[in-house]
């Protein structure tokens, strides 16, 4: 009996320690981009391990989703964590902290609430290879206020879109999508913009 | 009469000559729970690095796990060598060696200090090793405590973009140069010997092996791997069983294909070459 009553003590207090320890830590959500293969998903992880005492740190390769843990008194900026994916070698496309106060920072703060009945549905051709390219070109539209969806097709090439034209023009989400590094018919994208893509991501280009 | 003995002797050589072969998908096995990297033989034992799950693990010819070494971490590209498995440490900059049937595993690191190496490949006394973000790689003949390097960030002759795998035979070092989409051959002085693989628009070429005759490159995002003879003449595309391949080697005759995402094993053998 004795030992019972101990055993439950000690495991109630590890339960509050560790749920506590959870309380103290701020949670970073990262879309990143140009995570192609293991090699760069474990790189990026290596360069974030300079962060003494990071924690819960998963990469999806397939979508470039980047989350992990830090602890909430050491006040890790949204700024520090883009600088550290950058000098990794890769491009932060959203972000978002949820605090452990409970309050939420997000990259995407600010935009336009859409009415459904005021979106409608277009496609353009986009300039891409692979999913890392599908990824950059979505995320370049949906990041856009006036769009809602945004959909690209590796092997049509096809970006399907819905979006409120009182917001935003078809002609101003192509050219948001051509400034991402992707040509599309009528836009194309700065070479030096081209070049800084992922090698896997720089698709063969069509000279004028 | 004399023509007839000519024709008897020409069918008879017809006969004899060797039919061209080609690699031919034979099967697929499941590697539960593993998201291999990359694979060695060790005395006819494969072994399979886990990136994902940081171990080694061996397995039995159904994809079984029969052994498993921990503690590491981000293992990526291992040889094995003399009794010894060699092990890059992408996590830790460290090499680990692991000596078969002794459960000992040692790690060391190097005084020119690696960021993130990716693949080792070790020839008796010989060592390279694929520096990844540092985009250089290392040479050590064996004759001495000293490493050569050679390569630095490009897309020029001897530049590299993120090195993936190395490999020492006789007389070159092959380089899977990964995010150049290309194969690289260098001397043992570390001069530019040829390129290989470049107009075959790959996207990221990560796992490399040197056969007697033949090199083969796995080309990651296409799903694919390409044989090339050694002056670099593309022979065949493999497509069957491939999926997000990493790394490749031919044991007892059968050519070994591993798949990261899937965990999968995908095995081809030579056959005659169909009409």
């Amino acid at each position: 009996m004795k030992k019972t009553i101990i055993v439950t003590l000690v495991i109630g207090i590890l339960t509050v320690f560790s749920a506590n320890a959870q309380k103290g830590m701020d949670k970073f959500m990262v879309q990143v981009d140009g995570l192609g293969c293991p090699f760069c998903a474990y790189g990026l992880e290596k360069k974030f391990k300079e962060f003494k005492g990071i924690k819960n740190v998963k990469i999806d390769i397939e979508t470039g989703d980047f989350s992990f843990s830090y602890p909430a008194e050491k006040a890790l900026t949204m700024n520090a964590v883009i600088s550290q994916v950058e000098k990794a070698g890769y491009t932060p496309i959203t972000s978002k902290i949820e605090r452990a106060n409970g309050k939420t920072e997000n990259s995407e703060d600010g935009r336009v609430a859409l009415n459904p009945e005021d979106l409608i549905e277009k496609e353009v051709f986009v300039y891409g290879n692979c999913e890392q390219c599908r990824a950059r070109i979505e995320n370049a539209a949906k990041r856009i206020n006036g769009v809602g969806e945004a959909s690209w097709s590796e092997d049509s090439k096809l970006l399907a879109l819905s979006f409120d034209p009182g917001v935003i023009s078809l002609e101003s989400i192509e050219l948001s999508v051509a400034n991402s590094g992707h040509d599309t018919k009528t836009h194309k994208a700065k070479d030096k913009v081209y070049k800084k893509l992922p090698k896997c991501c720089q698709y063969e280009r069509i000279e004028n | 009469m004399k023509y007839l003995y000519i024709l008897i002797a020409l069918a008879i050589f017809s006969s004899c000559q060797e039919k061209p072969k080609e690699w031919t998908y034979k099967k697929t096995i499941k590697i539960e729970g593993v998201n291999p990297i990359g694979i060695a033989n060790a005395n006819g034992d494969l072994w399979l690095s886990d990136g994902d799950h940081n171990r080694l693990v061996q397995i039995d010819s159904l994809g079984k796990i029969i052994n498993t070494i921990g503690e590491l971490e981000r293992p990526m590209h291992i040889d094995f060598d003399n009794q010894k498995l060699y092990i890059p440490e992408y996590g830790t900059d460290m090499i680990a060696t692991y000596i078969v049937g002794s459960w000992e595993l040692m790690k060391s690191k190097l005084k020119d200090s690696l960021d993130a190496p990716a693949s080792i490949a070790v020839k008796e006394k010989e060592k390279a090793i694929a520096d990844f973000y540092n985009n250089r790689i290392l040479y050590a003949d064996g004759n001495s405590e000293d490493w050569i390097s050679f390569g630095s960030e490009g897309s020029k002759e001897g530049e590299f973009y993120y090195p993936t795998d190395v490999q020492i035979t006789d007389s070159l070092i092959w380089v899977a140069d990964a995010y150049n989409n290309r194969i690289q051959v260098f001397d043992k002085n570390g001069s530019f010997v040829k390129m290989i693989g470049e107009d075959q628009k790959m996207n990221a070429a990560t796992g490399l092996f040197v056969s007697e005759n033949e090199v083969f490159i796995t080309d990651f995002e296409h799903n694919r791997v390409l044989v090339f003879d050694h002056q670099g003449l593309l022979k065949q595309e493999l497509k069957e069983g491939i999926e997000k391949a990493t790394d490749l080697l031919i044991k007892d005759d059968m050519l070994h294909i591993i798949n990261y995402r899937n965990g999968e094993l995908a095995l081809y053998d030579l056959q005659e070459k169909k009409e």
